[in-house]
């Protein structure tokens, strides 16, 4: 690996004093970062690691929202009442992610900065309506999460600035989510198609509300808008998943790479889409019932 | 490049080590700490044979940078056994004829000793689940996901 | 006699098992010495060039670096290669692969010696490289070696094949595709090497083969053999691909020219790309059968890639061309095996040898033929199958075919059984199976020896000096076991030595299913030699004749004075000590090619000994994804005698999730952007998740006269059915019979209904 300078914040005064002098990288659980260091696809000057800012490890909730801290790591995720109460999509997706090492380590702040097409915490928050809170030496703004990535490996984020935390309202209690992913083997896998889809039922059992979030299939992960609101006030069942799918595919640019083609990813993606939808508004009916 | 100090608890005991901070936490371990029980794979987080166990969960060490593990407390398979008795795993991993040529032991015993700590009762697809990030080219599975329930009965009946 | 308990047949622990639990068990890497000097490989990052310079001036400068060798500095043999020496030890005027070798660096730390060997510039002429094998026989395809780029012809001609075909009621013709896979031992190769100041070298090798490293290490440095050593470290699994010397060669050549210890690993980039892998093949094949299904004709035309490098090729081909017919009877024969040379990654040793290739064709075949004569597979599989008595095509006898009826017969069983289990809701489920042989040894007139010695120490114990290595499949084990068994000793009082090329005699290269067969075999012959030394070093001990003393279990009776106690072997072994003398008894097992062996073949054929087996598949389909779920395997597979039930069955759960990998998820093939495929996240090696969560090993014992105590062999044939097995699985579930592997998920969705 090449040679850089490390620096380690204690506490986040000191993480933004660091991120005022240009040139450092941010690593967290470092599972992206290390392998291009060491392959020598990425060069950086000096790394700021954040493995020991406490303060951005963190899981809260209030009245309305529920916020995550950009050093939670997957593992944080899955052990959180807060988040298996309030984002059940978001532990499906985690679940599913790579290995428990991998897990135990990278984070949900550097999955989002990280801002691979491919990232799977990225659907579940974008159906979540997730914003995602940045601060700089000088201050801090609020960008909604799909704004912040723009392009493979590529996010709004400026030079010394971080992610501090991604927070969402806390849905309605109605709403059903749902997440899938598949990947080219069982286990230990990347994605090359996920879907995670939100229903919520009115009283008529008629779509009232939809959120739709792609992952793998095009430069970003996507919200489609437009299918979204092509479900609205139609009966959630096969023939309206259908018409969401042929909305959302105009959405996707999928690659061809050496684990799946184009054509294939479309299918794909369209079959967990239509599950996922399924599955979503199977969940809100039930909790209706209840 | 600037070395760093980095202090952390290995199998029990402290450690201070004065090193450059582009080394991994692997790399430590194997050749100042001499502890040859974790293995390199693949160097990049795919096979699962570099596996400790660091502040309670299981890590692939060739993704941490030594800096990482500043005021860690780190298990590395040779910190499994106390006072000279073997973990339930080691033990039930020899008798079910779970280990072959044995490189993926090391991280495989790691990673079952975090499920059962964590879950002292897992179905098969749970062990499965929580070895998928190992990878074992010899063994086919089988006898390791036996070897691991083997442990957890054990250890459910002390 | 004794009424001690047979081990034959115990799964008793695994000796080294608490060292490798515990992680005190030391592979190559794991062996740091003080002085130690660290070695990198420069590669060639082209597919086909000529390297007209080679810069190093200003690498040579980077404080800490010691050397760099090229190939001007190897003073010996140039070329080396297991079979035909066509790989230069270093490039010097052409490269023929990415990652082929150029120059070794070796430097104080692994970081000065990548800085040199990224400050080394290399001028590279590119040339037009051809990576399919039947491209690179065309007349345009640009020549990787100086002969061409066909290797070798393999062929078997048997009865009147145009007669054959003009019996048929049906022909019918199909191509199939096998890939390049990747061995995935999770050790990396490594190697290190020490210049001892009296100028001999101890070379610590990963190897199958440490003596042919010996060899190899010899020719390259101008060695004689007395001045090299090569010991075997704990190995992390083989599979064929340590059979080449490779990184062992280097290593030596680094450590003499420094005069320093010089450790080499490959990481895994290096591993995937620059070491043997199997042989991708493209099969085709063309046969004919009766309407009652008697088979009467097969033609085979198969291309084989071996890469850059024959490595082993020219066996692999040989053995694959005796396989590609599989173990039925067919009287009208054509097989040509063409074994070509393209500018992909060598194509070397890998389990199984030419006969997984085959078996996805002859296998998918008989499916086929089956399903075009609206007859079961099954029934027209026994009605085809070899029978006692029968030959293969290369007229060999066959030994215990009665074996393969018995496996249809509980492949029929277990069929019932696993269709019965109802798939996963939105899942369609399929069983399918299929047959398979294996050969063991290493074909006619090639030297095919395993030496052991079995030494008695002062306190009694054995010591069994094995010649060939444990790769982890646990010989040393096995051969501890049937050494006790032998000898009529607890298996505590037997021990096994480390393999020391200055003390092991040679033990032969551990491959080819004949492992547990030839080191028994020798070591069985050891014991009755050990047990006569003994014998006649107490009859001199007591001054009596030999023939009035008899060895039984570790002890020696006096025939002579019934009454006597019976003397423990230790007071004999300790005095003989103390006499500075060693009791020991060797042996050298040959694997035997009798009198009626048929010579009408080329060198290396024909094999003469089969393994044989079945296996069963269960699958779940995704019909909307394409996934394929393998859910269960059986295994059925004849053995001769289970010496050790755990390790066979470890073998063969170890070798059928390998067949998956090759089945569902394994290949490695070069990018569209022209880089191959090289790393772990590429090349999908089967997780826990991927793997049956059943596998059921069923074990016949159909006794092989010639092997010890009835083995055959085990190591090789638990992945070849498997595949196939799965291909007929998944017809059974989707109605999509898949001719390729691995099975590509948009293959069948393009084909399901």
């Amino acid at each position: 690996m090449e040679e850089f300078e490390y620096l380690s914040p204690v506490n986040l005064p000191q993480l933004l004093q660091f991120l005022s002098s240009p040139g450092g990288r941010v690593i967290a659980g470092g599972t992206d970062l290390i392998p291009k260091l060491r392959s020598g696809a990425l060069h950086v000057s000096s790394l700021i690691d954040i493995s020991h800012v406490e303060e951005l490890r963190f899981i809260r909730e209030d009245a309305e929202w529920v916020r995550i801290g950009a050093r939670t790591t997957y593992a944080d995720v899955l052990e959180s009442p807060i988040l298996a109460r309030y984002a059940p999509v978001l532990l499906q997706a985690t679940r599913l992610v790579a290995s428990p090492m991998a897990r135990a380590r990278g984070t949900i702040g550097g999955n989002i900065g990280n801002a691979s097409p491919a990232g799977d915490s990225m659907p579940p928050l974008l159906v979540l309506e997730a914003e995602a809170t940045l601060i700089n030496p000088t201050g801090q703004r609020v960008l909604p999460l799909e704004e912040l990535v723009i392009g493979p490996m590529k996010t709004l984020l400026a030079p010394d600035e971080i992610i501090h935390h991604v927070s969402f309202r806390k849905p309605p209690a109605s709403r059903g989510f749902s997440f899938e992913k598949l990947g080219p083997r069982q286990g230990m896998t990347i994605s090359i198609a996920t879907a995670a889809a939100a229903i919520e039922l009115n009283a008529s059992q008629t779509i009232s509300a939809a959120r739709i979030a792609l992952g793998a299939v095009a430069p970003t992960p996507l919200r489609c808008k437009t299918a979204e609101e092509l479900l609205l006030g139609r009966e959630p069942v096969e023939e309206t998943w259908k018409l969401a799918v042929e909305a959302a595919l105009k959405n996707m640019s999928p690659i061809d790479d050496v684990r799946a083609s184009q054509e294939y990813r479309r299918k794909a993606t369209g079959v967990l889409l239509e599950r996922v939808l399924q599955s979503a508004a199977d969940l809100a009916k039930r909790s209706a019932d209840q | 490049m600037k070395p760093i100090q980095v202090n952390f608890m290995v199998n029990g005991k402290n450690h201070q080590i004065v090193t450059a901070p582009n080394r991994t936490l692997l790399s430590v371990l194997r050749e100042d700490l001499k502890l040859t029980g974790t293995k390199e794979g693949c160097g990049v987080g795919e096979c699962g044979a570099c596996a400790v166990i660091m502040n309670g969960e299981p890590v692939n060490s060739c993704l941490v940078l030594v800096g990482q593990a500043d005021g860690s407390t780190i298990t590395t398979i040779e910190g499994l056994s106390k006072n000279g008795q073997p973990h339930p795993l080691q033990k039930a991993f020899v008798e079910h004829g779970a280990v072959q040529c044995g490189f993926c032991t090391p991280g495989m015993i790691i990673a079952s000793k975090a499920l059962l700590d964590k879950n002292p009762d897992p179905s098969d697809e749970q062990v499965r689940e929580a070895l998928a990030g190992n990878i074992c080219r010899c063994a086919g599975y089988t006898k390791i996901v036996e070897a691991v329930q083997a442990a957890a009965e054990e250890s459910n009946h002390e | 006699m004794s009424e001690k308990e047979t081990l034959i047949g115990k799964s008793i622990p695994r000796a080294d098992a608490w060292d490798k639990v515990t992680g005190s068990a030391k592979y190559v890497a794991d062996i740091q010495t003080k002085d130690m000097k660290f070695g990198l490989v420069l590669r060639s990052t082209e597919h086909h060039a000529l390297l007209r310079d080679l810069n190093t001036v200003t690498a040579k400068q980077i404080p800490g670096v010691i050397a760099i060798i090229t190939m001007d500095d190897v003073e010996g043999s140039k070329y080396y290669g297991p079979i035909n020496p066509d790989r230069p030890i270093l490039a010097h005027d052409k490269v023929r692969f990415v990652g082929e070798p150029v120059a070794i660096i070796v430097a104080e730390t692994l970081a000065a010696a990548g800085a040199a060997r990224d400050a080394i510039q290399v001028t590279y002429e590119t040339l037009e490289p051809v990576f399919d094998p039947i491209q690179a026989l065309g007349p345009d395809a640009p020549p990787i070696h100086p002969d061409g780029n066909l290797l070798a012809h393999f062929e078997i001609e048997e009865g009147d094949l145009e007669k054959g075909f003009e019996e048929a009621d049906l022909i019918v013709e199909q191509t199939f595709k096998v890939p390049r896979i990747y061995p995935g031992y999770l050790e990396p190769e490594a190697s290190l090497a020490e210049r001892h100041p009296d100028g001999h070298l101890t070379v610590w090798v990963s190897s199958q083969k440490p003596f042919n490293d010996r060899e190899h290490i010899c020719h390259v440095l101008g060695l004689p053999v007395e001045k090299v050593q090569v010991k075997v470290a704990t190995i992390g699994g083989a599979f064929g691909g340590k059979e080449d010397s490779n990184l062992a060669v280097l290593a030596a050549l680094a450590a003499w020219k420094t005069r320093c210890t010089v450790k080499l690993v490959n990481t895994r980039e290096e591993s995937l790309l620059a070491h043997p892998k199997r042989h991708p093949a493209i099969l085709t094949y063309k046969a004919g059968v009766k309407k009652d299904g008697t088979l009467v004709a097969m033609k085979v035309s198969s291309h084989m890639d071996t890469g850059a490098y024959g490595s082993y090729g020219i066996a692999v081909s040989q053995l694959h061309t005796e396989t590609l017919t599989g173990p039925y009877r067919i009287p009208n024969v054509r097989l040509d095996t063409y074994l070509v040379y393209t500018n992909s990654p060598i194509s070397g040793a890998m389990r199984g040898f030419g006969a997984p290739q085959s078996n996805f064709g002859s296998e998918g075949m008989m499916d086929i033929l089956a399903a075009n004569l609206n007859m079961d597979p099954i029934t027209f599989r026994q009605k085809n199958i070899w029978r006692s008595g029968d030959r293969n095509v290369t007229r060999a006898l066959v030994n215990q075919p009665e074996s393969l009826q018995k496996s249809l017969d509980l492949v029929k069983e277990e069929i019932k059984r696993l269709e019965q289990i109802p798939p996963a809701p939105g899942m369609r489920g399929g069983v399918g199976f299929a047959v398979s042989v294996q050969t063991m040894g290493l074909g006619h007139r090639v030297p095919d020896d395993s030496t052991n010695r079995l030494e008695w120490q002062p306190d009694g114990k054995i010591l069994v000096r094995i010649g060939a290595p444990d790769l982890g499949q646990g010989l040393n084990t096995v051969a501890a076991q049937m050494t006790a068994e032998a000898l009529g000793l607890p298996i505590h009082r037997v021990e096994v030595a480390e393999l020391d090329s200055f003390v092991s005699p040679d033990g032969g290269v551990t491959c080819a299913s004949r492992m547990t067969y030839s080191v028994g075999n020798s070591l069985l012959m050891a014991s009755q030699k050990a047990i006569a030394v003994l014998v006649d070093a107490a009859a001199e001990l007591l001054r009596v004749d030999p023939t009035n003393i008899q060895y039984q279990n570790g002890q020696l009776l006096r025939l002579d004075q019934p009454g006597l106690a019976p003397i423990p072997a230790a007071e004999i072994t300790s005095r003989v000590a103390e006499a500075g003398k060693i009791l020991s008894g060797e042996a050298t097992f040959s694997f035997p090619y009798g009198p009626g062996t048929p010579d009408h073949l080329p060198l290396g054929m024909p094999h003469v000994k089969f393994c044989m087996g079945a296996q069963v598949a269960r699958v779940e389909v995704d019909p909307r994804l394409g996934i394929v779920k393998v859910k269960e395997i059986v295994a059925i597979h004849d053995l001769g005698r289970v010496i050790h039930r755990v390790n066979v069955e470890g073998q063969i759960e170890g070798g059928v999730v390998m067949g998956v990998g090759f089945a569902v998820t394994e290949e490695m093939s070069l990018k569209a952007d022209l880089h191959w495929v090289n790393n772990l996240t590429e090349y999908l090696l089967p997780t826990s998740m991927d793997a049956p969560p059943v596998i059921k090993s069923v074990l016949l014992e159909y006794p092989e006269e010639s092997g010890p105590f009835g083995v055959k062999g085990i190591g090789e044939i638990p992945l070849v059915p498997t595949p196939a097995a799965i291909v007929s699985a998944v017809e059974n579930a989707v109605g999509v019979r898949v001719t390729s592997a691995p099975i590509k998920r948009e293959d069948l969705l393009a084909k399901i209904g």
